[in-house]
């Protein structure tokens, strides 16, 4: 295995990791599919569409998001946002990662 | 094709593979954000969507059976743990199968090319595609250990076992002596079974039937009644120290090839019953014993470890 496959499979990993925080909280409000990749792309975590939007559904069967379909300035779109479990969890996975993410600023510091 | 039909034709791929409740709900949702994905893109290169920009664009997005898989949660039929004990035994079971199969199958007197040939097609068909069952019992085996790990998790717990530990404990033990003093009692002189069976009152013919030729009794019979009965002060031994030592195992090991060779030896004699049906199944059988015990000393020394750090030898003299 290359250096550059060794590095794109582990980036992956790590993408991976920080997905469905990344997408808990950006739904505080309600957003549709495709205004959410927006969210995360233009904050820095472009995310692909055909991951994206399955995830959408199977954090609403897992019962961390609800969701409607509504027409606003366009044709009909499923709004997604947090219910009251997904808030719990979006507060639980957001201490967990600031833990987390301390350690590893702590392990990376070149002395 | 443009590129609406492009979408309509992907949306369907992928629907079709999702449950039916869900299915219309979500295609409706999926064609709306690629067809404004798609609108993006050609904003983007400042040219109209069409189906060549439609195709790229989905191509990225994913097989539908990929994308389809993504809508539901992950299936683990067999546990990524057992991925690899799931393959070895598959490989080591069907080259079992097809490896007596061809026996049983080139046992029989072969003449010329062709009965060879219709030999190797009988093979193919009753032993190699019937076979498929071996695979398919494994994969219900695995599926039915991840399926308990999974709803019961705390009952698979790892639990130290001591070296040398005995299932079943001294009380196994006593039962494989106890077994092992009948088996050299019926060694001795399989009638006997007739007789504790039927009171002595058994067809002659059964009598004939269990009946030793002269020359296994005085030749090869001996040799087997020795070796099987070098286990009992082994197994008393065993049960005295409550588990097996290094020891016994190696003296069990050591008997149990020794065993292995005198069967092997008695199948190629001269027969072991006057009456040819009872020679040719307790011969069957003896293989059958030979195969059985092999496959297990091979397991135990496919499990043996010794720590032991690789290339200690050039590390220290380099």
């Amino acid at each position: 295995m290359g250096d550059s496959d060794a590095f794109g499979k582990l980036e992956l990993e790590l993408r991976r990791g920080v997905l469905v925080l990344a997408t808990l909280s950006q739904l505080r409000g309600q957003r549709y599919g495709y205004e959410l990749r927006q969210a995360l792309a233009a904050k820095g975590l472009p995310i692909e569409e055909g991951t994206l939007y399955p995830l959408l559904r199977r954090l609403e069967t897992q019962g961390v998001l609800d969701s409607e379909w509504k027409i606003e300035d366009g044709p009909p779109r499923r709004y997604y946002s947090l219910n009251a479990d997904g808030r719990k969890l979006l507060k639980k996975l957001t201490d967990s990662w600031k833990g987390m993410n301390g350690a590893m600023d702590r392990l990376l510091e070149e002395d | 094709m443009n590129a609406n039909d492009v979408i309509e034709a992907y949306v369907n791929d992928v629907a079709v593979q999702l449950p039916r409740k869900q299915r219309n709900d979500v295609a409706f949702e999926l064609r709306a954000l690629l067809n404004e994905e798609l609108q993006a893109r050609a904003d983007g290169s400042g040219r109209v969507a069409d189906a060549g920009m439609a195709i790229d664009m989905l191509q990225a997005f994913g097989q539908p059976a990929e994308v389809a898989a993504r809508y539901r949660p992950t299936l683990v039929v067999i546990d990524p743990v057992d991925g690899h004990a799931f393959v070895r035994l598959t490989v080591i079971g069907l080259l079992v199968i097809w490896t007596l199969g061809l026996i049983a199958q080139l046992g029989a007197p072969i003449q010329s090319a062709d009965q060879f040939l219709i030999a190797l097609g009988q093979w193919w068909t009753k032993t190699v595609i019937a076979s498929l069952w071996w695979p398919g019992a494994l994969a219900v085996y695995f599926a039915i250990a991840a399926w308990t790990r999974r709803r019961w998790p705390q009952s698979q717990a790892w639990k130290p076992v001591a070296a040398g530990h005995t299932p079943g404990g001294r009380a196994a033990l006593v039962m494989g002596l106890v077994g092992i003093a009948l088996g050299l009692f019926v060694l001795t002189e399989p009638r006997w079974v007739l007789d504790a069976f039927w009171g002595g009152n058994a067809a002659p013919a059964a009598y004939e039937a269990l009946t030793y030729t002269e020359a296994f009794r005085h030749r090869e019979g001996v040799v087997l009644w020795l070796l099987v009965a070098t286990n009992i002060p082994l197994l008393a031994a065993a049960i005295v120290a409550g588990r097996w030592t290094t020891l016994m195992r190696r003296v069990q090991t050591a008997g149990s090839l020794a065993t292995c060779a005198a069967m092997a030896w008695a199948v190629a004699g001269g027969p072991i019953f006057i009456r040819p049906a009872a020679d040719s199944m307790t011969k069957g059988l003896m293989v059958l014993i030979i195969v059985l015990t092999l496959l297990e000393l091979g397991i135990r020394l496919h499990r043996n470890v010794k720590p032991t750090p690789d290339n200690m030898g050039s590390r220290l003299t380099g």
